[in-house]
């Protein structure tokens, strides 16, 4: 990858078409909204199976949904985000449509996954301690790459909180699934006030139509 | 090198100038845009973003079409093959040269 703040990435239209449609897309708060009720929905389903008993309905409703819906839910955000936008923003937005996923997006996406499926089945359950980790190394992971696609400052700061939380979460001596249920449940919250508040202020702006 | 550097003077004028360059890139990432979006996502006034537009549909690197999505107008721009060639090329001369 080409180094954005070198001379030739500053000048390389793949840079900065990219620079340019992160900011465009995050301006509007609503993939931070996004973001925070898919944490909070997780965290409630694996909040689910903590209180409710093993074998209960319940519970094999909260786990299926957790392994079904929320992957669904996470892939079909994008798509919801562009039906918002043209639904009911569009004079601000405006129009646009986006190519379909290249093969190095999607290779990217996989090489993200195996890593995560390595660390998490592979790697945490040999060192001492496997929930610590566990936690911790979400927290960590989850904040990076958070700051890493924002790219902005306000997801930097959401990651660094999110980085800080895995590890308070990792240390405060609780289960792995009450870990995940603070974990989320907290991120949630802060990305959704975050989105929230960032929405407030662009939906606040006057509409220029006139062009 | 210093041919390498040489190869400066040889790129398109057009998409060399910043604002132009921000657009012809954005369209060259998506399929299509209208021009609010790309008003929004560049940050250019709305008299700088037309002139520049018009300059690039006269040198035949974007097609741009008028049409409706409900009542809101769209003026929808997409990045021709001429465009998208040229914008290789540029890409191109700039890489070899820094």
């Amino acid at each position: 990858m080409q180094n954005p703040s070198s001379p030739a990435g500053s000048l390389d239209p793949n840079v900065v078409a990219g620079r340019l449609m992160q900011r465009a897309h995050n301006r509007d708060g609503l993939p931070e909204i996004a973001v925070g009720l898919n944490f909070l929905l997780a965290a409630s389903l694996i909040y689910a199976q903590v209180v409710l008993p093993k074998g209960s309905n319940g519970f094999r409703l909260a786990a299926l949904a957790f392994a079904l819906l929320l992957p669904s839910l996470l892939f079909g955000s994008l798509w919801a985000l562009q039906w918002v936008r043209r639904r009911y923003l569009i004079e601000r937005v405006g129009y646009v449509e986006r190519r379909p996923m290249g093969r190095r997006q999607i290779g990217l996406g996989i090489a993200i996954a195996a890593l995560m499926a390595l660390a998490v089945f592979g790697v945490a359950p040999r060192l001492s301690q496997p929930d610590r980790w566990l936690l911790g190394g979400t927290g960590l992971f989850g904040g990076a790459l958070m700051a890493w696609c924002g790219r902005l400052a306000r997801f930097v700061i959401g990651g660094a909180v999110m980085a800080a939380a895995g590890v308070c979460v990792a240390f405060a001596g609780v289960s792995l699934l009450m870990g995940f249920t603070l974990l989320f449940g907290f991120q949630g919250l802060v990305t959704l006030v975050s989105g929230g508040v960032v929405f407030l202020r662009f939906i606040r702006q006057p509409v220029e139509t006139s062009e | 090198m210093s041919a390498k550097i040489q190869r400066i003077a040889e790129v398109d004028r057009i998409i060399h100038e910043p604002a132009r360059l921000m657009v012809v890139a954005l369209l060259a990432a998506v399929k299509e845009a209208d021009f609010q979006y790309l008003h929004q996502a560049t940050r250019l006034t709305k008299g700088n973003l037309s002139v520049h537009l018009s300059k690039l549909e006269e040198a035949g690197y974007i097609a741009i079409e008028k049409s409706f999505r409900g009542k809101y107008p769209l003026t929808i721009c997409r990045l021709t093959e001429h465009g998208r060639g040229a914008l290789d090329n540029y890409r191109k001369i700039i890489k070899g040269a820094l």
